[in-house]
């Protein structure tokens, strides 16, 4: 990865921190003045060869830079005014402690459809009583990373 | 687990605790904020997960 690729991949995570979403291309052509286009290109490689971040399919558009997700999924973070979507309850709670924020994850079970959420404070998870269901093997994970 | 795996048609997968969770995403995330990250290895990945305590056929990358 050469070093404007590293410091757009850092661009893409320092957005979605400060600001709950993935940038553009034309965002980050602005902040690095470099043309769109050229953006495009480097978002790609940086999916195809370093596997930093996945665009949304056929698109030049961040989707996910994990834990985050640019789009709503069921995995809603919430802390101290900031609201994220985790990927999974995994990644839900990766961006707490990515972002090195107290907050909370909230789901509900796919099944019955009853709110779920789980809590840190001072960086220590609360105790509850939920579990967590991963549903796809550890080898197949990548296979189709929206559904996993 | 089993009105969703009866619903989905998709086998049960595994159970962990969110505690567990909770620290394996610590120790996942924990170079994504680095000017210098790369994706890690299979048995960088690997070792995580082992010391996230997820061992086990269900666990493995590869």
């Amino acid at each position: 990865m050469d070093d404007l690729s590293a410091r757009v991949r850092l661009f893409v995570y320092r957005r979605f921190i400060d600001g709950g979403r993935a940038p553009s291309p034309s965002e980050i052509g602005a902040a690095f003045g470099v043309v769109p286009l050229a953006v495009e290109k480097m978002l790609r490689r940086l999916q195809a060869d370093d596997d930093a971040l996945v665009l949304l399919p056929g698109s030049p558009y961040v989707w996910m830079a994990e834990p985050f997700s640019a789009v709503a999924t069921s995995y809603l973070v919430r802390s101290s005014g900031h609201e994220w979507f985790g990927n999974c309850v995994w990644d839900g709670l990766g961006i707490l402690a990515l972002a090195d924020h107290d907050g909370q994850v909230e789901t509900w079970c796919p099944a019955s459809g009853v709110p779920l959420r789980l809590d840190v404070r001072t960086r220590r998870l609360e105790p509850g009583t939920s579990v967590v269901h991963f549903a796809v093997p550890a080898r197949r994970w990548w296979e189709s990373i929206g559904y996993t | 687990m089993d009105t969703w795996s009866r619903a989905t048609g998709e086998p049960r997968g595994a159970l962990v605790t969110p505690e567990r969770v909770w620290a394996l995403a610590q120790r996942w995330y924990d170079d994504r904020l680095r000017l210098d990250w790369r994706r890690r290895s299979v048995p960088e990945r690997q070792a995580i997960l082992e010391d996230s305590g997820l061992t086990g056929s269900f666990w493995r990358l590869t």
